[in-house]
């Protein structure tokens, strides 16, 4: 009886849980507040939203929620700087560091829940292809930072030298899998002419070391770096002269991108600017990292060997033509058609679907 | 009731309709919450295309050994706990010990330890097993009714007839009721493992779905594969129970 009779009540409470479920993530998913202007993402309303939001325009700063990566490093040092030097305020921007993995970072950048973020430009292509809005603004890392690193004495100096040996990876995904293919194709190989050795807990740099496998995937600011400092001498393998992949840059959404335009382009230009003065002197980029993040202070050696293998990460050939954070288009409409070929992407993207260089600075 | 599928059934729909609103009402696009038959549509292809199973052949291989290995150390443990009082004194506090560390802080130490292969899953999967199965094994053993054991051992019955015919029929309801726990707990545990590090099963599609192709409606399609591991679990406990011991 009692079964029958609550029944109403019942459905009535599973029904206003499903609208107020629904409530909040409809409000979650409009954005960040911002302080200085309404986030309505109209054409006519972002407008405006943007000269409200202008840098500068009045005593109010607007807020930027940024993403970064998991953990915090030295190697978001020009972040750190921006902001302790007071670049974003100069700006008129309030800028809020949060720290994410990739895989959440993306979806919540295309949701408006982060204003902007750091994505791989390999994941962007299948995020966008798969309806997630956001683009591509500017690029940090000009080179693209996945390596193949080896003992030198293993004798491998190029990718035809890797046909039969052993390659250890963290796993058959990510930007370091669609590396490795990259890499394996400048001298017309694939991964079946290799043997794999899957690492799922990343102990590919001890498994090179001890000779377990003949050469490994990796990052230029980590591996090779641990291992040079530790006394191996490591031969490095890049792909960015066959297959120019696209390395980690500065994403945001399209409805973000509409609503505080002038916000991030001054966000980007602030970033840019202490890039620079790091290039210049990384001594201040190590001790921005250090303020932001005193556990790093412990290894102040090996944090600055990071951080120059960062630096240098930096530029590529795009970015040595035109400056930091260039995007060399021709480069991602390279990487489209061979992440097509991968069978990555579920719909077909252009690059323009991914991209956007007005955000930049002029002259840049 | 003639129809006991209908409720099940009526429960169903509710689900999928609450879940449909929810993205209607709330305009959620497919990478925040994908629709239903969004979800639907990618579970049948995910399927057909071979994209599944092989991930869902490594995870239920992690499983099966998993129940094994867990299940049969808890059943000797839990008799021992019910009948000797210094085992339960020595081997309680370890145990109580071990079930409040969480298996996600425990896992990739056990990967380290063991490998990221299968046996990892399985220790892992067993570890998670263990205890309520245990538990539920000593709560029966010792339910037994002490008179039943005395008669049994007037007519000269031997230790390991009271055993099989006193002992484990009269704890078998209560160890059902472990193992019913047990089994869902063996999903978690494969899940959990696979996680901390491995290169195939169900928790890495999950990921490769989320953080590679960003193909959610898969990831949930994924999920929904999962979900369904559990329940036929739980439904092969289910019957089995009702064969050996009766409905409850």
């Amino acid at each position: 009886m009692s079964f029958v009779r609550s029944r109403p009540t019942s459905f009535a409470a599973i029904a206003l849980i499903a609208v107020l479920v629904a409530a909040c993530a409809s409000s979650g998913s409009s954005g960040s507040p911002v302080v200085a202007s309404p986030t309505a993402a109209t054409p006519s309303s972002s407008a405006a939203a943007a000269a409200s939001a202008s840098p500068g325009s009045s005593g109010l700063k607007t807020h930027l929620v940024v993403g970064l990566g998991y953990i915090p490093s030295v190697q978001f040092a020009q972040f750190y700087l921006a902001q302790q030097a007071g670049y974003y305020q100069e700006a008129g921007l309030d800028v809020e560091f949060q720290n994410k993995i990739d895989p959440d970072l993306i979806p919540l950048v295309g949701q408006g829940a982060l204003d902007l973020g750091i994505g791989d430009g390999t994941s962007v292509m299948p995020a966008v292809s798969q309806g997630i809005p956001i683009r591509y603004i500017a690029t940090i890392y000009g080179q693209f930072p996945n390596i193949l690193f080896a003992k030198a004495s293993s004798g491998i100096t190029s990718a035809a030298d890797l046909k039969g040996k052993k390659i250890g990876t963290p796993g058959r995904y990510g930007s370091g899998w669609i590396f490795l293919q990259a890499l394996l194709s400048t001298a017309n190989l694939t991964v079946d002419d290799v043997q794999i050795v899957e690492y799922p807990d990343f102990t590919q740099r001890a498994a090179v070391e001890q000779g377990a496998v003949d050469a490994a995937t990796g990052f230029s600011n980590n591996e090779p770096v641990q291992l040079e400092r530790s006394g191996t001498k490591t031969t490095v393998l890049h792909v960015d002269d066959s297959v120019p992949l696209p390395g980690p840059g500065l994403i945001a959404g399209t409805k973000t991108l509409d609503a505080k335009h002038d916000a991030i382009a001054g966000f980007v230009a602030a970033t840019l600017r202490a890039m620079k003065e790091i290039q210049a002197n990384p001594a201040a980029g190590l001790d921005a990292a250090i303020k932001a993040v005193p556990e790093l202070a412990s290894d102040r050696d090996g944090q600055a060997a990071v951080l120059a293998a960062t630096v240098q990460s930096w530029s590529g050939p795009a970015q040595q033509a035109h400056g930091l954070g260039a995007i060399d288009q021709a480069g991602w409409t390279t990487s489209i058609s061979f992440m097509d070929k991968l069978k990555l992407l579920a719909k077909p993207v252009k690059t323009e679907d991914l991209v956007r260089s007005d955000l930049l600075p002029a002259g840049d | 009731m003639n129809r006991p599928w209908v409720p099940v059934v009526l429960a169903f729909a509710l689900f999928v309709i609450v879940w449909k609103a929810i993205v209607v009402i709330g305009g959620l696009p497919p990478y925040v919450l994908p629709p239903p038959e969004d979800v639907a549509e990618r579970f049948v292809s995910a399927w057909l295309d071979g994209t599944v199973w092989p991930h869902f052949v490594t995870t239920i291989v992690e499983i099966a050994l998993g129940l094994v290995v867990g299940v049969g150390l808890a059943l000797i443990a839990g008799y021992g706990l019910a009948r000797s009082v210094l085992f339960e004194r020595l081997a309680s506090p370890y145990l109580v010990a071990a079930q409040a560390i969480p298996i996600l802080a425990l896992a990739p130490l056990l990967v380290l330890w063991f490998g990221n292969g299968l046996a990892s899953k399985v220790v892992i999967c067993a570890v998670i097993v263990f205890f309520p199965v245990a538990i539920a094994t000593m709560v029966g053993i010792r339910s037994v009714d002490d008179r039943l054991i005395e008669l049994g051992r007037s007519l000269r019955a031997t230790d390991r007839q009271i055993l099989t015919t006193i002992e484990i029929p009269g704890a078998l309801p209560s160890i059902f009721g472990g193992l019913r726990v047990g089994v869902t707990l063996a999903v978690v545990g494969a899940v959990v493992g696979e996680w901390a590090g491995a290169s195939r099963g169900l928790a890495v599609l999950l990921n490769l779905a989320r953080g590679s192709l960003f193909d959610i409606p898969l990831m949930f399609a994924t999920l929904l594969t999962i979900a369904l591991v559990g329940v036929a679990l739980y439904l092969i406990v289910v019957v089995l129970e009702r064969r050996l011991v009766g409905a409850r």
